[in-house]
């Protein structure tokens, strides 16, 4: 009975609305005297509201008006929509990036319960150190509120059997690691936590590994593979896209291809070397915090027990494995997130005023349709619909551009940011847009609604709509302001963005990376020591008599490069030994000719040379860093220092400590970072303390990529057995060392364009508005006397009193944001005078450009045409 | 009290309906009914009488038909369904136990 009534009303005024109304006016006519002065109209419509279906179908006629008076003005309408356009696809690019990067869980088995655990070592800074064997033994057995701890490290592999040798990333696991992560294998299965393997002997392939190398053999597990030093047997592959993901500076690479088991392996290394790192698993329901608790519990146990952890004061810490992978790129993604919000702020506020000076031009029409019985509310939703369709139009281009966006993101540096792979225009992306867009409209929509609230039927009638409102002039103002505001703030952050990386460009990173050709080759396993050393002075002898090769070495790890880094304590003579702590330097193995060909400059002494042979007397050489550090105001050369070596085993090699004679200064090398000096650096002479496997540096005045073959053969020819991989001009390392500040800049600088353009935009907007206004009052100027350069002048003035309010506050601005950027900038104050001079010029140059035309077109006015309008 | 008051808010629905329980009648009649028993208190104005009309109507507990009024003229007399009737008794309920309730506050001052 009741839904029939309901129903029967939808149904009458969806189809029978003509004798709905008819019914409707001949009900309201016969009571005539009540409805007296309140007005039939108004009436009617009010009654029409409690009907859904008039609803409904008078808002698809407000959708079809907003339509079709957005088509009436095409000016209007380009200006406005571009202008949306490129603010929501910059948002849904960025958003894109920081969604995949920051936002989206990882692809594991319940990632909130994932974390990592670092030793922290305050005094040298150490704060995201890796952890020993012996540490890692300890905190499995001590802790409480863990399911499980597994350790992790990356080193190299090679693959022997079948057609060409390959060098390939290996991950060393313990064996409850994949399990930790639940992987689900494709094939086969992963290590079992607590089973045992021997010495080596399984693996986990990687899927695009058994594709590529394996042909995706369906009966690979349980087959043996010919690996260097091994013939492990597969247990398993893993499932299609599986990555590691963990922070840069963890050196764990994302894509390791092959994965096997520590086993009792681990415990055979020394104990006290701090290179695993510690993947953790909370019990259910444990937070951080109280993880970390229990973690600093262990740390206190840990450095009762050995003193050794108690000298160093070792620490432990947690991070969320989430948020511990994207710790680096993290504030520069944020900053550029805000950048495009500000953009966007800046669009809207575009769009509100050219809505809102529309409106006021329509306050004759607006006030008619009240008159004829429109209801305040719906010219409020027309207004609001009127937004809300130019910001649907705005979303779906924007969105279009915003993907352009992403795929051109991706083209700059994949590898910098890896998780960019999984950039896509995701279900919450698109979300977010939609939340921008709707967000946007109400915006546009307030302004002139607004405007509207205040508006008096008869005085809007009279007065004919000649004279702004001077409300909406001081809104309109306090728009501009604001967005030039903004815009300053954003030329500053790309400015000081594109002098860091001016700067980083500019920096010698203690090598001339030009003409270098780079490629990682693991040592032959011969018998001895000896025998090795000869294979490799005879591999570098070969290679320099290549065409055009000028020098040839090899270094333990290339700068730059990303393995696994080798630093550890050093002491020079005379210092007390519970004085050194914080005495902590990168080590590099170098065999002679490494400097020579990266070109690293000698400051002090001598390079190494073949006098500096195995059983010899220990030799390194430091970098001016440690020189003046060590023995400031002297000369280091001939000064004595404890350093580390290594000494070959069968397995490998093994550190050992020993005093050494410091025969030369080198100038320091940006191993990790262009921006920064991280920490002092020692090499040590390859032949004393050999490491495989080795980089090797060949510098060429030829062209280096027809040198890579040559190479190859060279190699094929003296051992078959053996791969080069990672072959890379030095260029290509020092040029992604770059990418991130190179990504940062230039979308920053994209970013500060967009915003003068569009605050130019808004400029011209408001003063060709006010000049359209003012005709007659110019008119009457120039009938008194005033010159076109007067009236030029005169406009141009009120842009630039705008701009010069916007500017004072947008100093505020930039020095509060810049101090946000701290961290991101490198070689430049943030409050660089060149940057703030140079964004002055830009903002005022956009403002003069904004007041350009509306300026000439006053400087137009004529005396007649201004007495005639009226 | 002698400034008329517009209805207030919510209770415009339950004096409709109470109004029609006595017999059928026009948008008018109903106002001035209103009028008549409040000694003027309550004035229903047109814009706010006729939307409601219609929405009870919408919601089933009233009806209406063309008829003619008492001085004979044609109109659309609203009629209380029996829906309606069931609502009038439970908004009276309603009403009454707020207004002892309002009273209650305001006699504690």
């Amino acid at each position: 009975m009741v839904w029939t009534a309901r129903a029967k009303q939808l149904w009458r005024s969806l189809f029978r609305r003509g004798q709905l109304e008819a019914e409707l006016d001949e009900e309201l006519r016969a009571c005539a005297e009540l409805i007296g002065g309140e007005g039939l109209e108004q009436v009617k419509e009010s009654v029409r509201d409690e009907y859904w279906g008039i609803r409904l179908q008078s808002l698809w006629q407000d959708f079809g008006q907003a339509w079709r008076t957005l088509w009436k003005s095409p000016g209007f309408a380009a200006v406005a929509l571009g202008t949306l356009v490129l603010g929501i696809g910059a948002n849904t690019a960025i958003f894109s990036v920081v969604y995949a990067v920051l936002l989206r869980p990882l692809p594991y088995d319940r990632p909130e319960q994932l974390a990592l655990i670092w030793s922290r070592f305050e005094k040298t800074g150490a704060l995201h150190a890796p952890t020993s064997p012996i540490a890692y033994r300890e905190i499995q057995h001590r802790n409480r509120l863990f399911q499980d701890v597994a350790a992790i490290w990356v080193g190299t592999g090679t693959f022997t059997g079948g057609a060409e040798p390959e060098q390939v990333k290996v991950a060393f696991v313990t064996p409850n690691f994949l399990h930790l992560l639940a992987v689900r294998p494709a094939l086969g299965r992963v290590f079992a936590p607590d089973e045992h393997f021997g010495d080596r002997t399984a693996v986990v392939l990687s899927y695009g590994l058994w594709q590529r190398r394996f042909g995706g053999d369906p009966q690979i597990v349980g087959k043996g593979v010919e690996m260097q030093g091994a013939n492990p047997t597969v247990v398993g592959v893993l499932p299609q896209g599986f990555q590691l993901y963990f922070s840069t500076e963890s050196n764990v690479a994302m894509d390791a291809q092959v994965f096997m088991p520590f086993d009792d392996y681990l415990y055979e290394r020394p104990l006290t070397l701090y290179y695993l790192r510690l993947l953790a698993r909370m019990k259910p329901g444990v937070g951080t915090a109280q993880a970390q608790e229990d973690l600093n519990g262990v740390a206190a146990q840990m450095r009762a027990v050995y003193p050794q952890f108690a000298d160093e004061n070792m620490k432990l810490s947690l991070a969320p494995m989430q948020q511990d992978a994207v710790r680096e790129i993290r504030p520069a993604l944020l900053a550029l997130f805000a950048g495009a919000g500000l953009v966007l702020l800046i669009a809207c506020v575009n769009v509100a005023n050219l809505l809102l000076e529309r409106a006021s031009g329509r306050r004759r029409e607006l006030a008619l349709r009240t008159a004829l019985g429109a209801g305040r509310g719906r010219i409020l939703r027309q207004l609001f619909l009127e937004g809300l369709v130019l910001c649907g139009v705005g979303a779906v281009l924007g969105v279009g551009l915003g993907w352009i966006g992403v795929r051109a993101l991706l083209s700059l540096r994949p590898d910098y940011l890896v998780q960019l792979r999984n950039v896509g225009l995701h279900w919450p992306v698109l979300g977010f847009v939609a939340a921008v867009t709707l967000g946007s409209a109400m915006l546009f929509g307030l302004a002139p609604a607004w405007e509207s609230t205040s508006l008096n039927l008869m005085e809007t009638l009279r007065e004919g709509g000649h004279s702004a409102a001077p409300i909406r002039r001081r809104v309109s103002a306090a728009l501009i302001v604001g967005e030039v505001m903004l815009g300053f703030v954003l030329v500053i952050g790309a400015g000081l963005m594109i002098r860091t990386l001016a700067n980083i460009r500019a920096v010698r990173p203690g090598f001339v990376p030009e003409q270098v050709l780079t490629f990682q080759l693991s040592l032959p396993p011969l018998p001895s020591h000896g025998a090795v050393t000869a294979w490799v002075k005879d591999w570098e002898a070969a290679l320099c008599a290549l065409p055009g090769v000028q020098a040839v070495g090899g270094t333990s790890h290339l700068p730059l490069g990303g393995f696994a880094n080798w630093y550890s304590p050093y002491r020079p003579d005379g210092v007390p030994e519970n004085q050194a702590a914080g005495m902590i330097a990168d080590y590099r193995s170098v065999t002679p000719g490494y400097f020579h060909a990266m070109n690293t400059r000698l400051v002090d002494g001598r390079f190494f040379n073949e006098q500096d042979r195995a059983g010899g007397r220990l030799v390194v050489v430091v970098d001016e860093l440690l020189a003046r550090r060590a023995w400031p105001g002297e000369s280091a050369v001939g000064k004595r220092i404890e350093a580390e070596h290594t000494v070959p085993t069968a397995y490998g090699f093994e550190f050992t400590t020993d005093w050494s004679d410091v025969v030369g200064v080198v100038e320091h090398v940006r191993n990790h970072s262009l921006s920064q000096e991280v920490r002092p650096e020692v090499y040590v002479a390859w032949e004393q303390s050999p490491r495989s496997p080795l980089g090797f540096a060949v510098r060429s005045t030829g062209d280096l990529m027809a040198l890579a073959p040559a190479v190859r053969k060279e190699l094929a020819r003296r051992n078959p057995t053996l791969a080069i991989s990672n072959v890379r001009a030095m260029t290509e390392y020092v040029e992604s060392a770059r990418a991130p500040a190179s990504f940062t800049a230039l979308l920053a600088a994209i970013f500060a364009v967009l915003a003068l353009l569009l605050a130019a935009v808004g400029i011209y907007g408001v003063i060709s508005y006010s000049v359209s206004r003012r005709s007659q009052e110019l008119g009457v100027r120039m009938a008194l006397g005033a010159s076109s350069w007067d009236l030029m002048r005169m406009v141009q003035r009120e842009g630039l009193t705008l701009m010069a309010v916007g500017l004072v506050l947008g100093i505020a601005g930039a020095l509060a944001v810049s101090r946000l950027l701290g961290g991101l900038l490198y070689g430049v104050s943030a409050v660089d005078p060149l940057t703030y001079m140079v964004a002055f010029g830009a903002i005022v140059a956009a403002t003069l450009v904004g007041c350009w035309r509306p300026a000439a077109r006053a400087a137009r006015a004529n005396p007649v045409d201004a007495i005639r309008a009226e | 009290m002698n400034k008329p008051s517009e209805v207030l808010q919510g209770t415009l629905d339950l004096m409709i309906l109470r109004t029609l329980e006595l017999r059928p009648m026009h948008g008018v009649g109903v106002a001035e009914r209103i009028r008549q028993v409040t000694n003027g208190v309550f004035v229903v104005k047109a814009g706010s009488l006729f939307p409601a009309l219609h929405r009870l109507e919408g919601k089933g507990w009233l009806e209406s038909q063309w008829g003619q009024t008492e001085e004979g003229r044609r109109a659309k007399l609203y009629t209380l369904t029996r829906a309606g009737k069931a609502q009038l008794a439970a908004e009276k309920r309603n009403f009454r136990r707020v207004f002892h309730a309002m009273n209650q506050v305001l006699e504690g001052e």
